[in-house]
């Protein structure tokens, strides 16, 4: 491990800077929210802001992107089909373990499949990654549960621990070991390791009663998923209050879901654009001729747990869907985030009251 | 999956409608090359497979393959259902569309070798269904008895009709028609395909049977070829989902835990069964 101070932590972005597209969290001038953006200003960075309302999911993956372009003229019958190119180096500083996780389901989703997305991987070829402790949990988080922090394991070029006067930095891959090279950081004694692991117990130790004891549960629900024995009604009692608004799926850093339309231009041009789309929508498995063989909405509601927690799911991400972040349950307007899906199949199978 | 099949993932090939048939009311077959030699020599399939059509302007759609793997002219069959596919129907010979493909895991040919093979189609659901007649015809000699079912609302509503006629003229080749009501000249059966399957004397024991139809006539037939003995395991059918990609990333074709595009679209009755979801 290596130290970093306060003031190098700018001069490391600036080195970053040369290569890359910074992104990284900031407080939104006006509505005070925390936002993992781009940043223009450097100095907006903000390693020590709450955990921001979006997962940095959309770099990766556009909440709208041209995938192609093409023109078709009819009279000549010419059709000249243009690529895009959307290989940008981008850094990404500040990553939560949480988010960073997600980032890896999405990686093992789009790359390790039986075919790979040619999109996903132009973003993420020339990718820098600085991953950063969680000090202290919000209270929607239950990463604990999951598996999937305070502290990332892995996927990081370099990891980040604030100390309270600087940072301890771990290099997790030749990319971060040439960063550390090049800025001279002083390598941290064997102390550092006592004290990151002080850091991240009391972080863990900070989360609220209701992760900590919902840790057991999300396993039992997985289980339950997996085999199918949860009752018709559970399922009708959460889909009754789905809003069908999307919002679940477009906030948790693992949903992936696209739609591709192609939109005709005024010049003449029609662009192929792929864009965020959500299973709870009524028209996500409709045909041509309007035959839709979901219909209800507990129906459709079931499948983006089944997709998070169940073991088949599991297998393609090589860990749970859910990464324990909560947005889903900060946004959820019908109150049917993931823990609380939890909190109902637990109740189903302890037969507690509502209350 | 076999590697020299490498199809077209991401960015359509251009390819030229060079004839146009009219099926049966609103369907119509639109035979195809693809514009760059090399593609239209590798482009290679396997029976059940599908690809993504792109109608230049309107879109993309997923489309099952009808043609055989071997000495067959490409083409589709597609009814004009939405926006899309009646954009497809309004081009002319020499007008340009996109290919993507092919997709999907397809019909077992090797592993059925040697066994009698039932067809029993409804309506359209004879198009996924024609590859594997014609590549089987084309190897008649490695099945035992191979029988087509056919029903349709009307005889105006057969699909293939010539090339029904061409397997006919095929040494046993059993054929079986049935149209939903009476009609002047008909001299096939009258009544839906499931009745016609429950009366045929089909074989049993080493048997693999095809089935696609529409939803209600799918279910009767599995019932009547289960209690003639026939094994789930034995019974296919290929499915049709709302699909964007092709490739499994989308995920709108998802049934149950798999994906229609990449697991599918040809699935046994036994998995059908288990994926927790309507067909």
């Amino acid at each position: 491990m290596y130290w970093l101070t306060k003031e190098q932590l700018l001069l490391l972005v600036k080195k970053l800077a040369e290569e890359y597209k910074i992104f990284g969290p900031r407080h939104d001038r006006v509505s005070g929210e925390v936002i993992f953006d781009h940043l223009s200003d450097w100095s907006e960075l903000d390693l020590q802001a709450a955990i921001p309302y979006n997962p940095p999911k959309f770099i990766l993956f556009p909440h709208y992107e041209e995938i192609l372009k093409y023109r078709y003229q009819p009279e000549t019958k010419e059709v000249r089909i243009e690529q895009i190119n959307l290989l940008e180096p981008k850094a990404l500083i500040g990553l939560r373990s949480c988010d960073l996780t997600g980032l890896l389901c999405l990686d093992r989703f789009f790359l390790d499949q039986e075919y790979v997305d040619e999109f996903y991987l132009a973003h993420r070829k020339k990718l820098f990654i600085i991953s950063n402790t969680c000090l202290r949990p919000f209270p929607q988080c239950f990463c604990v549960c999951t598996d999937s922090g305070p502290a990332a394991k892995d996927g990081f070029d370099l990891d980040l621990t604030f100390t309270g006067r600087g940072y301890l930095v771990e290099a997790g891959s030749k990319k971060g070991l040439a960063l550390i090279a090049d800025l001279h950081l002083p390598e941290a004694g064997p102390e550092a390791l006592t004290l990151k692991k002080k850091i991240v117990d009391d972080s863990v130790s900070s989360f609220d009663r209701f992760a900590l004891e919902n840790k057991a549960w999300i396993s039992r629900a997985t289980n339950r998923l997996t085999t199918g024995f949860i009752k018709p009604e559970v399922w009708e009692y959460i889909g009754n209050q789905c809003f069908e608004c999307g919002a679940c799926s477009f906030v948790c850093p693992t949903c992936s879901c696209f739609n591709i339309e192609d939109a005709n231009l005024a010049s003449g041009e029609t662009n192929r654009l792929r864009t965020w789309d959500s299973c709870s929508f009524e028209g996500y498995t409709k045909m041509a001729g309007d035959n839709n063989p979901r219909k209800p909405v507990e129906d459709r509601r079931n499948k983006r747990f089944f997709c998070k927690l169940s073991y088949s799911q599991s297998k393609k991400y090589l860990r749970p869907g859910c990464v324990g972040c909560g947005r889903c349950a900060r946004v959820c307007p019908g109150d049917i985030g993931l823990p609380n899906v939890v909190t109902y199949i637990r109740r189903e199978i302890t037969g507690e009251s509502g209350e | 999956m076999n590697k020299s099949l490498v199809p077209i993932v991401s960015i359509p090939e251009i390819a030229t409608i060079v004839d146009i048939r009219d099926e049966i009311e609103e369907v119509k077959s639109f035979y195809f090359t693809l514009d760059r030699p090399e593609i239209e020599e590798a482009f290679k399939i396997r029976s059940g497979q599908f690809i993504m059509c792109t109608v230049f302007k309107a879109g993309e759609f997923a489309v099952s393959l009808p043609f055989s793997p071997e000495n067959d002219r490409k083409h589709i069959s597609v009814r004009r259902v939405g926006k899309v596919t009646a954009a497809l129907h309004r081009l002319e010979p020499g007008d340009k569309i996109g290919v993507r493909g092919p997709f999907g895991n397809g019909f077992p040919f090797e592993e059925i070798k040697g066994s009698n093979i039932i067809y029993v189609a409804g309506g359209i659901g004879l198009i996924p269904l024609r590859s594997s007649i014609v590549h089987v015809l084309q190897h008649r000699q490695d099945f035992g008895r191979v029988i087509l079912v056919y029903g349709a609302k009307s005889s105006k509503e057969l699909m293939y009709k010539e090339s029904i006629k061409e397997w006919q003229a095929t040494e046993n080749f059993e054929t079986h028609f049935t149209i939903d009501r009476p009609e002047p000249g008909w001299s096939g059966e009258v009544g839906f395909v499931n009745h016609l399957t429950a009366k045929l004397d089909l074989p049993v024991s080493n048997t693999v049977a095809f089935v696609c139809g529409p939803p209600v006539m799918f279910n009767a037939v599995i019932k009547e070829l289960k209690l003639k003995g026939i094994k789930e395991q034995n019974i296919y059918s290929t499915l049709e989902r709302h699909m964007k990609c092709g490739i499994g990333k989308c995920q709108h074709c998802a049934i149950g835990r798999t994906l229609v595009c990449v697991d599918g679209p040809v699935y046994t009755y036994k998995q059908i069964r288990t994926l927790g979801e309507q067909i």
